[in-house]
């Protein structure tokens, strides 16, 4: 409970609307982020999908430890990061309290490790890739690849507004607050002023619901009159959206690169 | 009858816009549950597992299949992959789930103003979700993973924890969640956010005979969705061991096969990326661009 009470006075929204916006917009300038979107989304397919098939401890470390830089490199947020660290431990230690708990003993150690190291490797992965992107590049790599363009627009619509609407979010629960009457007793555990926190949690989102149906309507009112929604069902107009993603020079290298590097770890440890 | 179709023709920015809807909402969300710490009593988890009330409303008050496909996306997106909890294959179980449940929520309701219609089908959502993850998970351990049995206790705890926590994801989270604040918002809502979405509300006059909701085809389809789900679950965890049987199968040649073809597509890679270089440098790149900008 310590431990969560020193992290919640870290965690104000302030801090998290930031950190939400350095994601989505202040990276632009790191290696990655200028590759194509194209090139990350192969290094993504690679590091998220190949660790479920590899059993070796040392493969995966290898991989643990170049996704590691490459989310040095990235500049990922460290809110995020506290979050994934402890999502794992979190998980980790939930199965290995239950199989204790059922009699197991600490032999599980070993799998649950490796476990979460796989685990460690893909996240680290999907995050390092989507840092790495603002919206509109993420969403035309989306549209390259084959995605519709209504759902890819929608993508990085969410991306975008979800820090303002976090904001949003913030202000409607702190009227409550202000308007509202928190009980006098915490009650056992807490439990009195948990129960009214949720309360207003859910309630809050009433008004959201509203504003963001009206937002709703006028983003895709403004798309029409830019006339996206011709555009995404007509493939020449999507082939001159799209014309100035090309592979370069350096995206070539780095698959090269990270190729040649997974295939000498799978040389020097099978 | 003619009505009821009505309800469904949207245009195509009406079905965008609940779409987006949907999605930033849930998306929002689902990372508000997830900077929620959680709270452990032994092996036994209490968290808020997730704010269903968003989708189930945005299902019983317009589209349900746009509103419901909307949120799984954007718990997919700003809930997994944007916070690095992005599980593979599994996920397209949870999408396949999720989808379904909010799906035949939001149709089974007839009339949004009803309070019990609406309970009903809130809990109905979130029992068919519950219920479909927990009995994956459960088969995914009594049939595919043979490593945890070698670890005494493992299985019978998994079945026991997934028991558990389907009870408390219904009783706990499905209660406070999503049946409450379904029944307070849906009736409160309706006829006023329509509107602003330029649509009409929900005609609640017409009434259509349950039969004609759960026809076969919504029993066949959710029947057959939700073994893909399955499928999809069970593949995330047994392709590890389907590649390993292959394995067995040349263990000898194992290594070399491995090496080999690693080798091979280290090579293959290499040759396009030079053709693919030398292949852009042709085409002078410039002269691209100035037809985009002119």
């Amino acid at each position: 409970m310590e431990y969560a009470r020193k992290l919640s006075e870290k965690l104000s929204v302030e801090q998290v609307k930031i950190e939400l916006l350095n994601t989505a917009y202040g990276n632009g300038h790191t290696f990655l982020a200028k590759l194509d979107p194209r090139t990350l989304f192969i290094l993504y397919l690679l590091f998220g999908v190949m660790p479920w098939f590899v059993h070796n401890e040392k493969i995966l470390f290898g991989m643990f430890v170049f996704i590691a830089a490459m989310t040095l490199l990235a500049k990922v947020s460290p809110l995020i990061l506290v979050i994934l660290c402890l999502g794992l431990l979190g998980q980790g230690g939930y199965y290995l309290i239950a199989s204790l708990f059922f009699g197991g003993d600490l032999s599980i150690i070993l799998p649950l490790l490796e476990l979460t190291l796989k685990l460690a490797v893909i996240s680290l992965a999907s995050i390092t890739v989507f840092c790495s992107m603002d919206p509109e590049k993420l969403s035309n790599g989306l549209l390259k690849i084959g995605v519709p363009g209504q759902v890819t627009f929608s993508i990085a619509y969410g991306y975008r507004m979800l820090p303002s609407l976090l904001e949003e979010y913030h202000h409607v629960f702190l009227s409550f607050r202000l308007r509202g009457k928190a009980p006098e007793k915490h009650g056992f555990l807490y439990w009195q002023a948990i129960a009214y926190f949720c309360k207003i949690a859910v309630l809050s989102f009433y008004p959201l619901l509203l504003s963001m149906s009206k937002r709703a309507r006028t983003t895709v009112e403004a798309l029409e009159t830019k006339g996206s929604l011709y555009g995404f069902n007509h493939p020449e107009v999507k082939k001159l959206k799209l014309a100035h993603m090309a592979f370069g020079k350096r995206d070539y290298l780095f698959i090269l690169f990270f190729l040649s590097y997974l295939a000498s770890l799978f040389l020097l440890f099978t | 009858m003619s009505q009821m179709k009505k309800r469904y023709q949207l245009t195509q920015s009406q079905k965008m816009m609940v779409f987006i809807l949907s999605m930033s909402l849930y998306g929002l969300s689902n990372m508000i549950t997830e900077l929620v710490p959680k709270a452990y009593l032994g092996p036994v988890e209490f968290s808020i597992e997730y704010f269903a009330f968003i989708p189930l409303t945005l299902c019983i008050l317009f589209h349900p299949l746009y509103a419901a496909v909307g949120a799984s996306l954007g718990e997919v997106i700003f809930g997994e992959i944007m916070l690095g909890q992005f599980g593979g294959f599994g996920e397209l179980e949870k999408f396949i789930a999720f989808s379904l449940a909010m799906y035949v929520a939001g149709i089974s309701v007839r009339d949004p103003k009803n309070k019990r219609q609406v309970g009903i089908a809130a809990m109905t959502g979130v029992i068919i979700h519950q219920a479909i993850s927990a009995i994956v998970d459960i088969l995914k351990v009594w049939i595919g993973v043979e490593e945890l049995e070698a670890v005494p206790g493992l299985a019978e705890s998994i079945v026991v924890i997934e028991g558990f926590s389907f009870l408390n994801d219904v009783l706990f989270s499905g209660i406070l969640f999503a049946l409450l604040p379904t029944v307070y918002l849906v009736p409160r809502l309706y006829g006023k956010i329509e509107p602003l979405l330029g649509m009409k509300p929900r005609d609640n006059s017409v009434t259509y005979s349950l039969r004609d909701i759960l026809g076969p085809r919504l029993i066949a389809g959710g029947i057959f969705l939700a073994c893909l789900a399955f499928l999809f679950e069970f593949l995330s965890e047994s392709g590890i061991n389907l590649i390993e049987w292959e394995l067995d199968v040349a263990e000898a040649y194992s290594e070399w096969f491995i090496a080999g073809s690693i080798f091979i597509a280290a090579v293959v890679a290499g040759i396009t990326t030079m053709l693919m270089i030398r292949r852009h440098r042709k085409p002078s790149g410039s002269q691209k661009k100035e037809e985009v900008s002119s």
